[in-house]
């Protein structure tokens, strides 16, 4: 019998001098505890959950954030690390009676190191910035979440985060060289090095994608890249979703690795068409951005092998950027994809999961079909090139589809696991999938996990509640598709 | 359903443009309070939250809100950055006066923006303060004054306005415009000029340059003597019946004359006159006057955009910052042409500034009431044009001009676009204007 | 120490499960081994071993999806060669696969990995989904058969480098890269501070090499003043670039780095690769030493391993790879003690160090670990939760745990 033991969404313990405590260390003003403004804080890009923390830290320093976390485990109180609150799956969803530590105000670039090829950055630094700071050195931070520009790397670092890039460049695990990590019992140590080659037991791999549960990071060194010599780009239609995912598995089964392959399915073509100047064909069942990046000749060669394989497959149409401005709009659409889709539809819920690419084609269908039987709109605007899809389900709190939607896009989630796939590809389990994770993972694999967790916290104080299922969360038996019992108690809302 | 919120029945934000936000944060690095602090609250996100809070009756209307609704700088920033297109121009617009309405003021406070809308909007007032600052400088006393570390002691806010003041020339205190100015050659346009309030004051040339260069360019330019303030500041402040007096004002005095376009040459107040329309729809007598009054409004660099250029421009070797004032770029998404009427002038080079979205700390009043916050913000942005390494920087809004000054710490010429167009077609050397 | 008694020998996960669920019974010490690792670290005091290497086979392999999942006692080369049909490999070309037949479990307990790890990093970058077996029989599986996947914790990254002391591998899911059509490689006669330089501008002009190699076999050493001389003039060292790509896009980039790289370049040849590998295996009567610096100590490592040599008379070789910042270093033909004078100075300065050969005699002169890292208590926590008896390889990280 498995016992989880560690998540519990309010803190044990709440001593009483506590706040007093927090705003000796840090400064009045960098404790936040009136009522209103702690509202703000209540939730992160999943804004259909939220608790409303007892107080808010916006530490400026690594010992500050040391100093916090102290208070805490001096006092038994949980606390969540929190970057921009970009995050898709609640896991900078504060804990009632526990403290938010936003890494808001740690925003320097420490070092950016051209020889070695890498940079030093504090953890509330944006992805984008990273890059800007390395652009002079004609370096960049290859992963590239959509949300690059306002993600910070914390938050990439706690997500293994993704992007558009990652199928050629790989995610935030592989650029990450060491990170600073505030322990929850107020140490601080390092994790990772200097090189590739470090004794004993990866971490800092393992700490990549810990969703905030296993420490704060305070200072993250990552690995920059030389800008390609040549990127060219390009957006083939297609008259049907199935055949744009013939196309990818096409690609890649040629022994193409593309810098990034995706797919905007016609929902999302018209989201997107309706905020930016847009470069696609507004009436295509479906749209694949193929870019390719690296050394001239390579590209070129590979760039007509691409166009062959998708005029083989029955592209309609293919659309060249003919420079960087071109480029430009092609990303810009893709990129504000998921937040445009609010100019279509009142209210909609993101999805993440991950398929083996072979089969592409079959999970767009089946997904179709589902949609069609609940009688809900589905966009779907995706990662196409490592099978991430992102279903967009799209619903009206007002017409009261909220419940239909979610279940289906519980259903979508849970279909990639069943085909051999992932719950999560990038957005994490957060709050938000910790009860289905009982489809992907055993009860041995997750107490597993969780010997890893008490490792790093016996004591449960980081982040608790998210990524792993709890009788209190899931009911009694972890599953699917119960009320959220938070909910019920009133702790929580649903949107 | 009024009951539940906290807002009054009188134009509360609209459920509908609050609702748009999906709290993805990207508006988040594109504003300058969160910036500077990091704090949820003082975020585009944070801010139309505490909104929807307010709305739903769930925060009442009190100090905290309006803590952060005041120290927004109103410089939109974040309407271009959201990809959900979300109104925040008519949110922000929606709730300042809620604010003025159910929000007392502290003391020093009130004093202040007192003080402020006593002298600002009234050239007479404020060439009067401008002269008592001209002699406080002339005679050397300012310098003697810091030296004795007397104006470091005087609040924040009093200092703030104090080092505000522009060197100004009597010349341009007190020349008074021709009614009329002529276009040179075959007439294109007839238009009427804003005169600006500040503007008229404190950068009387830039004025004089926007009438030679229009009029050079074949405009009749008109500038109608009995103009009075714009209502911008009023505005931005949620005075919300100031500004719509000032503006019916305004409606009436350009009414009389029969022209193409009006023109106007400071940011600020463009973007506030091309709302008149949504200011005064609830005027009967002024909804439909307002809504073509708006239309007619034009900035200096848009009609030049559109004349093709006729007048000879003169060879300028400079390297230009370009600064997009907030009320231009973001309000007006007007960033190409002012760039382009730079680079009709042969020799100049237009370099962009880094974290050019970020407000300089200038809007509005916001340097007067948000001491602090706006100084943060002047300094990077002085910083930010400095690290390009310009000869001359050029930026279309007169607050803009008076912050950004403040903070250079080398000596660097700051003008309006429209006076490197001038002294082009002049043929005179740029810099007359340096301090 | 006690002598082993048993061996367990199982042949798939179920079988290794009853093995360990039956030890722990037995309260039985293991050792793992089938490895080719047995030396890396300290000596292992244990009652009984696992030997994985009847776990072998394909689990699973859809060339399309470009994942595939083994058994983790099938060697890596043996892998290579089933994907080669397909032409695909997993990206990880440590040494010891091809002279050692190093098994995929292994090379992940080690986390070894040769030249390619330039591009593609290590074991660990290479890996997407595990199963393992605890100490006290648990079958943990984390990760999947997907490329991209951050569900739940990933445990795969924690049996990298773990040395056999967290659990035994059982099951590993690699991702594999389509070959290349066409591959080639630079080779320029250049000490190591030119050799850094050298591959800082091939990479900056975005030539994007696979793999950036610097590898210095000459003899350093017994009273070798003179042959140092020589040697320097002999340019002391090769820089090797390998690049993949198409045809026409490897010739241009061989092409225009040769442009760059000046008169002493030349075109490699695999025999170059193997020398490089051979170094970095070592053989019998070695001491192999790897090291991980920031990658511009290079040549100040290149300078310290040269005075060592020299001062306790040893002969010492090198490899690096330069911008992953690891090196290994071996030193041949002088007494243990000499040895362990050279490894303990090298400690000092690169606490970052595994010595993952040892000559004979030698751990009776040296510690098996140096300096530990600073994540140390870290790495104890995390033993404890995972083999709380210390049951698993007990001593591979002594004096750390
Ligand atoms: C429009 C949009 C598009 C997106 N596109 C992508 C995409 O393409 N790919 C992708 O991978 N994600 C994407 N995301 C999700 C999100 O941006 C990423 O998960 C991002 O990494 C979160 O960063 P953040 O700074 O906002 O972190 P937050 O949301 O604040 O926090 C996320 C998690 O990280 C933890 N955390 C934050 N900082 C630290 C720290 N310093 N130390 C330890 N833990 C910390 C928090 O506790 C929480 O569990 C998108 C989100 C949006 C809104
Ligand atoms: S960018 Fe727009 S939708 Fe996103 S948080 Fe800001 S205002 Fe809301
Ligand atoms: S108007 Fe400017 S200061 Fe106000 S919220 Fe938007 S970006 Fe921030």
């Amino acid at each position: 019998m498995v016992i989880f033991r560690i998540v519990e969404m309010t803190s044990r313990a709440v001593g009483t001098s506590w706040p007093a405590e927090l705003a000796a260390v840090l400064g009045p003003d960098s404790v936040i505890t009136d009522p209103a403004r702690l509202r703000t804080y209540e939730c992160d890009g999943l804004t259909g959950y939220r608790v409303v923390p007892a107080a808010v830290a916006l530490p400026r320093s690594t010992e500050e954030v040391a100093a916090a976390v102290g208070v805490c485990a001096r006092h038994g109180i949980s606390f969540v690390a929190r970057g921009a609150g970009t995050g898709l799956s609640g896991g900078a969803l504060p804990v009632a009676d526990g403290i938010v530590i936003s890494l808001q105000r740690l925003r320097r670039i420490l070092h950016v190191d051209p020889v070695n090829l890498r940079a030093v950055v504090e953890p509330g630094v944006t992805n984008l910035d990273i890059s800007r700071a390395a652009a002079s050195h004609g370096l960049y931070y290859a992963p590239d979440p959509s949300s690059q520009q306002v993600c910070t790397i914390g938050g990439n670092v706690a997500e293994n985060s993704g992007g558009a890039h990652c199928l050629k460049y790989g995610f935030t695990v592989n650029h990450v060289l060491a990170a600073e990590v505030v322990l929850a019992d107020g140490t601080v140590t390092t994790l990772g090095g200097q090189s590739q080659h470090l004794p004993g037991f990866d971490l800092l791999g393992a700490f990549v994608g810990s969703e905030g549960t296993l420490g704060i990071v305070t200072q993250v060194t990552v690995r920059l890249l030389a800008k390609p010599a040549q990127v060219r780009t390009m957006v083939a239609d297609f008259a049907t979703v199935a055949a744009a995912g013939d196309a990818v598995t096409a690609i890649v089964a040629a022994g193409i690795v593309p810098a990034a392959v995706e797919m905007l399915d016609n929902l999302a073509i018209q989201a997107v068409g309706a905020s930016t100047r847009s470069v696609y064909t507004a009436d295509t069942a479906a749209a694949l951005v193929v870019e390719l990046d690296g050394p001239p000749d390579d590209v070129a060669e590979l760039f007509d092998d691409v166009q062959r394989i998708c005029r083989d497959q029955g592209s309609t149409k293919i659309m060249v950027a003919a420079d960087a401005e071109e480029r430009a709009l092609i990303w810009q659409g893709r990129k504000a994809a998921f937040a445009a889709v609010g100019r279509i539809s009142p209210n909609y819920f993101v999805q993440d999961g991950v398929v083996p690419r072979g089969r592409l084609a079959e999970v767009l269908g089946r997904i179709a079909a589902m949609a069609d039987e609940a009688g809900i709109r589905v966009a779907n605007v995706f990662h196409a090139g490592d099978g991430n899809l992102h279903p967009l389900v799209l619903y009206s709190e007002a017409d009261g589809e909220h419940d239909r939607a979610e279940r289906l896009s519980t259903e979508i989630a849970e279909l990639c696991v069943e085909l051999g796939g992932s719950l999560s590809g990038e957005h994490g389990i957060g709050a938000d999938k910790a009860c289905s994770m009982p489809r992907m993972f055993g009860e041995d694999d997750l107490a597993t996990m969780l010997r890893l967790r008490e490792a790093f916290d016996p004591a449960g104080l980081c982040n608790p509640g998210k990524v792993f299922p709890t009788p209190r969360l899931c009911g009694e038996r972890p599953g699917p598709y119960r009320p959220h019992p938070l909910e019920t108690a009133g702790v929580i809302e649903r949107l | 359903m009024t009951e539940r919120t906290s807002f009054d029945s009188h134009r509360p934000p609209s459920r509908e443009l609050l609702d748009d936000c999906v709290h993805c944060g990207f508006c988040l690095p594109t504003c300058p309070t969160y910036v500077i602090n990091g704090e949820e609250m003082d975020s585009p996100r944070g801010r139309i939250y505490l909104m929807d809070l307010a709305e739903r009756g769930e925060i009442p209307l009190d100090r905290t809100m309006s803590a952060h609704i005041d120290s927004c700088l109103g410089c939109l920033a974040c309407v271009p950055a959201c990809p959900s297109g979300v109104r925040y121009d008519l949110l922000i617009e929606a709730v300042r006066p809620q604010i003025e309405r159910h929000v007392p003021r502290t003391r020093i406070d009130r004093l202040v923006r007192r003080a402020v809308f006593a002298v600002f909007p009234h050239p007479a007032r404020l060439r009067v303060a401008a002269v008592a600052g001209l002699l406080y400088r002339r005679l050397g006393l300012a310098a003697s004054l810091r030296r004795l570390g007397v104006v470091r002691r005087l609040p924040a806010q009093v200092r703030a306005a104090e080092e505000l003041l522009p060197p100004v020339r009597f010349r341009s205190l007190f020349g008074r415009m021709d009614a009329v100015v002529p276009a040179v050659g075959e007439r294109r346009m007839r238009v009427a000029l804003l005169e600006g309030c500040a503007q008229r004051v404190l950068f009387g040339d830039v004025n004089a340059a926007t009438a030679r260069v229009l009029a050079a360019e074949g405009c009749e330019v008109v500038v109608p003597r009995e103009q009075q303030c714009c209502g911008a500041l009023s505005m931005h402040a949620g005075r919300e019946d100031e500004a719509a007096r000032r503006a019916r004002r305004l409606i009436d005095t350009f009414e009389r004359h029969e022209v193409d376009a009006v023109v106007v040459n400071v940011a600020g107040c463009g973007s506030s006159m091309k709302e008149y329309g949504e200011l005064l729809r609830d005027d009967p007598a002024y909804a439909d006057r307002a809504a073509r009054f708006a239309a007619s409004v034009r900035d200096v660099s848009e009609v030049l955009a559109q004349l093709p250029p006729r007048a000879e421009r003169h060879r300028i070797d400079a390297r230009i910052a370009y600064h997009d004032a907030c009320h231009l770029g973001n309000a007006q998404g007007i960033r190409q042409q002012p760039r382009d009427l730079l680079r009709s002038v042969p020799g100049v080079e237009v370099t962009d500034i880094p974290e050019a979205s970020i407000c300089c700390g200038s809007a509005g009043i916001y340097n007067l009431v948000q001491p602090d916050a706006a100084e943060e913000l002047g300094r990077r942005k002085a910083a930010a044009i400095e690290s390009t390494a310009p000869d001359v920087v050029a930026t279309a809004n007169a607050g803009c001009l008076l912050q950004v000054r403040r903070f250079l710490t080398t000596d660097v010429t700051l003008v309006h676009p429209i006076q490197v167009v001038d002294a082009a077609i002049r043929g005179v050397p740029l810099g007359e204007e340096r301090r | 120490m006690s002598a082993i008694v048993t061996t367990y020998r199982p042949a798939d996960l179920a079988e290794l499960r009853d093995a360990l669920t039956e030890s722990a019974r037995a309260g039985q010490r293991l050792a793992v081994a089938g490895t080719g690792t047995a030396q890396w670290g300290g000596l292992v005091d244990a009652d009984a071993v696992v030997d994985t290497t009847a776990m072998t086979g394909l689990i699973s392999y859809n060339p399309t999806d470009m994942t595939v999942a083994v058994r983790a006692g099938t060697r890596l080369a043996d892998l290579q060669e089933v994907l080669a049909e397909h032409r695909q490999w997993v990206a990880l070309d440590p040494a010891r696969a091809t002279a050692e037949g190093g098994t995929v479990g292994g090379i992940v307990a080690t986390a070894d990995a040769g030249p390619s790890r330039h591009q593609f990093g290590g074991s660990r970058d290479s890996v997407i989904g595990m199963t393992v077996v605890l100490a006290d029989g648990t079958v943990a599986r984390s990760g999947g058969h997907v490329i991209k996947n951050v569900a739940g914790y990933d445990l795969a990254k924690l049996f990298h480098g773990c040395l056999g002391t967290l659990g035994v591998v059982a099951e590993v899911v690699l991702r594999v890269h389509p070959r290349p059509a066409a591959t080639a490689t630079l080779a320029v006669a250049c000490p190591a501070r030119e050799a850094f330089t050298l591959g800082g501008r091939l990479i900056a002009e975005s030539l994007e090499p696979a793999a950036v190699e610097w590898t210095c076999t000459r003899p350093r050493g017994p009273g070798l003043a003179q042959r140092a001389e020589a040697a320097r003039e002999q340019r002391d060292g090769t820089l090797l670039v390998r690049f993949d790509g198409t045809t026409n896009g490897v010739a241009d980039r061989l092409r225009r780095a040769r442009a760059l790289a000046g008169e002493h370049a030349a075109e490699g040849t695999p025999e170059h690769w193997q020398k490089a590998g051979r170094l970095a295996v070592g053989a019998p009567g070695d001491t192999v030493l790897r090291l991980g610096t920031a990658p511009d100590q290079v040549a100040q490592l290149v300078m310290d391993v040269d005075r060592l040599a020299a001062t306790h008379a040893v002969d010492a070789a090198m490899t690096s790879t330069l911008f992953a910042g690891v090196h290994t270093v071996r030193l041949r033909d002088a007494p243990a003690a000499a040895h362990a004078a050279v490894v303990e100075s090298l400690r000092m300065a690169h606490s970052a160090a595994t010595v993952c050969r040892w000559a004979p005699d030698l751990r009776n002169e040296l510690a098996p670990w140096g300096d530990p890292p600073p994540a140390v208590s870290l790495l104890r926590a995390v033993k404890r939760r995972f083999d709380p008896d210390d049951r698993l390889c007990p001593g591979r990280f002594a004096p750390w745990f």
